[in-house]
């Protein structure tokens, strides 16, 4: 196991937006995080090295351990020869991720080990992203390429060192979707070629589906349902992931009303008493509004937060949905 | 029937000498989803806005009901307004912050009808009605609701004068997956409901395939493909429709 996280729980404000997560990644492996906006997934992947802002976040329980070695008790130090080494992010927006008056070259220069620095492997970094047509100019600078080409950029930066893990935010919500193709295929090939371990965080179902081999779903910051990627889609588990399933639109179904979940998500400021997603559930009971469920192991071996979840019934159900 | 006829349209911005939108023509028949796909800066929201004169033409007609809209007074056209209505994408930036849902919505009352303020109030709460949002919503101000109430506001606003036409600028592109299922059901159980026709925008092919008749591809301003939804996404026959739906509905 790559990566192991225990019991965490996170607060901004004093308001806990991660409250309480287990989560691991083998070796090779691809999980993907999917909840919706505000469901504390990106927090997860922020406090893997400790890079909530400490003015308004605190990590206040868990541990993260990377290979055995709890990464949260590290000082400032020992959490620097993790990050970006044998850690590294791509978020969301590459332009605002690099430094806009450095070049591109340098900037690859500076993510390399000192030895490793030499143009022949800048160069060769850039040519296994697909930027081999920059990959002999010094002076590039990155408003100079497409937002295609900066995710590249990006990328490229990430596995320079060769990391134990990469934590992948976002990486193709702000582009096109012939680009987040090619990046999706791009990482792919990465994952293949290098056996990374991927966490993959996303709120878009279809490219999650894409590239994990797992698939974690959030809500309200705990994990509703865990279960590999064929049973997510075929046979979702929690009444949850069964509307974010029915909420993709698709030409096989259309014209065809969706199959919606009701209402918003809930403020972590307040939160429901019992199961968190009651309000919004088709298939609440009394006792729904009374107990937090817990995680319990289903019938096609994953887990569920959802007390009704070996009930018969609640099988057909989702089959007739 | 042919609710809105446009020929050789084109708008050019000057500064750039880039035709946005490059002299094209087509139709949008009455009670249709006539939908329009292409990648950001193809276009596709210019055009939207031409058709409304929400922006300057400079060559082309557009007709509505055999009128040629870009050719009749400023007067006139805020008349046609009460039939030609559009959604924008970013219900945050397209409502006041500062006046509350009941105002915002009374104020399509104010200006295309002359009603007394208990008859403009009945229909504000109808219409928040007919987009599931009571009364309460009333004396909220837009920053005060979620992403998907703030939508079903600016749908209410665009309901409230009874259009037979509504231009979607990708309605559901800043919201969640399970609010954008919300929504695009509302949008289509109105649809069907009152006959209407929409000219539906966006940059995501599984949206347009979900829920529209037709379809629009556009590139660099032009059309590359027009046809049914099944015959774009099942038989593409441009290359750049193919690679949109390869890259879609994979």
């Amino acid at each position: 196991m790559i990566l192991e996280i225990k019991g965490l729980k996170v607060s901004y404000n004093d308001i806990e937006v991660v409250r309480g997560v287990d989560l691991s990644i083998d070796k090779g492996e691809c999980v993907g995080l999917v909840g919706e906006s505000g469901c504390g997934k990106s927090t997860i992947g922020l406090s893997i090295t400790k890079l909530i802002p400490r003015e308004k976040g605190r990590i206040d329980a868990g541990s993260i351990l990377l290979e055995g070695k709890d990464i949260l008790s590290l000082d400032p130090d020992g959490l620097r020869t993790i990050r970006g080494r044998r850690i590294s992010y791509v978020f969301q927006d590459p332009f605002s991720s690099l430094n806009p008056v450095f070049t591109i070259y340098d900037q690859l220069k500076e993510a390399l080990p000192g030895k490793e620095n030499t143009e022949e492997v800048i160069s060769g970094i850039l040519d296994s992203v697909g930027l081999s047509k920059i990959a002999g100019n010094k002076k590039i600078y990155p408003h100079e390429l497409s937002g295609g080409m900066q995710q590249r950029v990006m990328i490229a930066m990430a596995i320079a060192s060769n990391p134990d893990l990469l934590v992948l935010d976002e990486p193709t919500t702000a582009l096109d979707v012939t680009i987040q193709n090619q990046i999706l295929e791009l990482i792919m090939e990465l994952k293949n070629k290098m056996r990374l371990s991927i966490l993959f965080i996303s709120h878009d179902l279809k490219t999650i589906f894409r590239l994990s081999d797992k698939v974690t779903v959030m809500y309200a910051g705990r994990i509703v349902e865990d279960a590999s990627k064929e049973n997510i889609i075929s046979q979702p588990m929690h009444p949850y992931t069964m509307g974010l399933v029915g909420s993709i639109p698709s030409f096989e179904h259309r014209k065809e009303r969706f199959n919606a979940i009701e209402g918003n998500a809930p403020l972590f400021s307040d939160l429901p008493r019992g199961c968190k997603f009651h309000p919004r559930c088709k298939f609440r009971i009394d006792r729904c509004l009374k107990e937090e469920p817990q995680l319990e192991e289903t019938s096609n071996g994953g887990v569920s937060r959802c007390i009704r979840v070996k009930e018969q019934f609640f099988d057909g159900a989702i089959k007739s949905t | 029937m042919e609710l809105l006829k446009v020929r050789k349209l084109k708008k050019v911005f000057p500064k750039h000498k880039v035709a946005a939108v490059d002299g094209v023509d087509f139709s949008i028949f009455k009670g249709e989803i006539l939908g329009l796909v292409g990648e950001s800066g193809c276009g596709k929201t210019t055009l939207s806005r031409t058709l409304l004169r929400l922006t300057d033409v400079h060559e082309g007609e557009v007709f509505y009901r055999g009128k040629d809209l870009l050719k009749i007074s400023h007067e006139k056209m805020r008349g046609m307004r009460k039939n030609l209505q559009i959604i924008f994408q970013d219900p945050y930036m397209s409502l006041d912050p500062r006046m509350k849902i009941g105002e915002i919505l009374e104020e399509v009352f104010l200006i295309h009808e002359r009603l007394t303020a208990l008859e403009r109030r009945k229909k504000v709460v109808e219409i928040l009605e007919k987009v599931g949002l009571g009364e309460v919503y009333l004396r909220r101000l837009p920053s005060e609701v979620s992403g998907g109430e703030r939508q079903r506001v600016g749908i209410a606003r665009s309901l409230a004068t009874d259009p037979e036409f509504i231009i979607c600028d990708e309605p559901v592109s800043s919201l969640d997956i399970s609010v954008q299922a919300q929504i695009l059901n509302l949008l289509m159980d109105i649809q069907k409901k009152k006959n209407l026709t929409y000219f539906f925008i966006s940059h995501d092919l599984n949206v347009i395939a979900s829920i529209c008749d037709r379809v629009i591809v556009m590139k660099s301003g032009r059309f590359v493909e027009i046809g049914s939804c099944e015959d774009i996404f099942k038989n593409p026959q441009h290359a750049y429709t193919r690679s949109l739906v390869d890259s879609s509905l994979a």
